[in-house]
């Protein structure tokens, strides 16, 4: 009895988690390059009630009558599929498609990992003017280092080539490159990538190191579009249809939970 | 009177039982490739009765007839029913259409390895490009299924930094090249199968091992199959039934205490 009331609650329980992720990912609906995510779950152990059993015509089953003790959030995953272009009139929006993402250099010195493509020319603290994103890191280049720009350069006057390339507007009205690209990286396990918040992810052991696509050979690359942001792949449909199953899953474990105190409230009452 | 005070109690400790195994279902109504179960329950072993000490018969026992004594666990069942599909659109999901499982290598703490089957199909590609669970278990190939041979030599293994497509027969291919087979494998009496937990069944001594024509469907999972409605129905018999070997006991508890404390009043 006391199994049943506990079991119900790991459902209750499980189906929290999933309400906070679907949660989180409406609230993430309209945030640039925001990936969405799903919980997954698992069984848990099985207890054996029973070792001998037998089938319905009375022959003896080769396994014992086992009784499973509830669920847990087996993993929460995240679905890098692509997010749709929303035109944007910033010049120094830019927009990924394919896999790789973009490198910026965090407060604390590391290297963090992004797909929002929301930069701006920012003037850092030597007094360079550097593309950044809009709280202030760094952008990568295709060497890893920050993107500088002279400062005379207009900001209509940058342009962003698919691979990343950087040129300017010359006096003469032609573009000039600066041999600078945006750099662009890819890894062997995107999924494992860990969230830093700000939609920020840094790279670690699951997901494998940073694979520059400038200087990896044989790789798959990305390509950039100016003045495009790359928008959520949250899905409100899909969403809201979790939402319905998580609330129904929830309340079903509470009746399960209910009807074990009744019937907990009739074994008491046997004794009058 | 005793008696019937015990096959009563039987019945409560049986229904309990039932409600344990329901929970689960319930726990488990959204759980990725999870399959219903279910307890038939099975009455003990009839008893013949006889009358004590009636000679009237020549010193032949007397018969009175025959009489089950209470029940007990008969078996616990699980539905392989197909689980309805949800679309993830994540490369790495599959699900199996049909019937068959998905050949897990799996290590315990000791780092023994065994095979493990299952139906959720919720994988990753790790760094290296195997594809394991969300656990960390290998995912096997079709050698490995076939063959039931759990070792690193049969894990699924493509190029994580390209592209790959599933074919229905498990076939993955990448730049127009089959480069790896997700192993399915299906039992031939789905009675050797045991649970593990966590989404994985273990083959019992004696199983056998058949080759299965399901087809595999990337990019979705298979839902659990627990039916809400049945659930909820069979909640309320179990309880009802509960209530009913109460009442019994309650009547029985009655009945002796006449015999007890009324029938020897003076």
């Amino acid at each position: 009895m006391m199994r049943s009331l506990w079991t119900a609650a790991s459902g209750m329980k499980a189906q929290q988690t999933n309400v906070d992720t679907i949660a989180n990912n409406l609230s993430n609906v309209n945030t640039t390059g925001y990936k969405t995510q799903q919980t997954q779950f698992k069984t848990l152990l099985y207890q054996t009630m029973q070792e001998k059993t037998t089938t319905a015509n009375g022959q003896q089953k080769p396994t014992t009558a086992q009784v499973g003790l509830g669920t847990r959030v087996g993993a929460i995953d995240s679905i890098y599929t692509q997010g749709a272009p929303m035109a944007n009139d910033s010049n120094t929006a830019l927009y990924i498609s394919g896999t790789g993402f973009f490198g910026v250099k965090g407060a604390d010195g590391g290297t963090y990992y992004t797909r929002n493509g929301d930069f701006t020319w920012a003037i850092n603290q030597n007094g360079d003017r550097v593309l950044a994103d809009s709280v202030g890191n760094e952008v990568l280049s295709q060497y890893g280092t920050p993107i500088t720009m002279d400062p005379k350069i207009g900001v209509s006057d940058v342009s962003f080539g698919t691979g990343g390339e950087i040129a300017y507007k010359g006096l003469d009205g032609r573009y000039v490159r600066t041999g600078e690209s945006v750099g662009l990286f890819q890894f062997a396990n995107a999924v494992g990538l860990e969230k830093k918040g700000s939609n920020l992810l840094a790279a670690n052991q699951v997901s494998g190191p940073a694979q520059n696509e400038a200087t990896t050979a044989g790789i798959v690359t990305s390509k950039i579009s100016q003045g495009y942001l790359e928008g959520s792949n949250v899905n409100v449909a899909d969403e809201m249809v979790n939402m319905i199953i998580a609330q129904r899953a929830y309340e079903l474990n509470s009746k399960a939970i209910t009807t074990s105190d009744t019937m907990l409230e009739e074994a008491n009452n046997l004794k009058r | 009177m005793v008696k019937g005070l015990y096959t009563a109690y039987t019945g409560m400790v049986e229904e309990q039982r039932r409600l344990d195994v329901l929970s689960n279902n319930l726990a488990n109504a959204d759980t990725v490739g999870y399959k219903k179960e279910g307890t038939v329950n099975r009455a003990f072993h009839d008893k013949l009765a006889i009358k004590i000490k009636d000679t009237g018969n020549y010193m032949n026992a007397q018969n009175i007839g025959k009489m089950s004594l209470g029940d007990k666990i008969g078996e616990t069942y699980t539905n392989f029913d197909q689980g309805n599909f949800q679309v993830t659109d994540k490369p790495s999901n599959l699900a199996i259409a049909g019937k068959g499982f998905f050949a897990i290598s799996h290590a315990d703490a000791d780092g023994n390895q065994t095979i493990k089957y299952t139906r959720d199909g919720n994988f990753v590609v790790d760094r290296n490009g195997y594809m394991r669970t969300a656990d960390g278990d290998y995912v096997l190939n079709q050698y490995g299924a076939s063959n039931s041979n759990p070792n690193a030599g049969n894990y699924v293994r493509i190029d994580p930094m390209r592209e790959y497509s599933v074919g229905y027969n498990g076939m993955i291919y990448q730049n127009d090249q089959a480069v790896s087979q997700v192993g399915m494998a299906d039992f031939e009496d789905y009675n050797y199968i045991s649970k593990y937990g966590d989404n994985l069944y273990g083959a019992e001594n004696g199983a056998k091992i058949v080759a299965t024509n399901a087809s595999i469907e990337q990019g979705t999972l298979e839902a659990s199959n627990v039916n809400v409605v049945d659930e909820m129905v069979e909640m309320m018999t179990i309880q009802r039934a509960y209530e009913a070997g109460q009442k019994f006991i309650q009547t029985a508890d009655t009945t002796l205490d006449a015999a007890a404390n009324t029938v020897g009043r003076v």
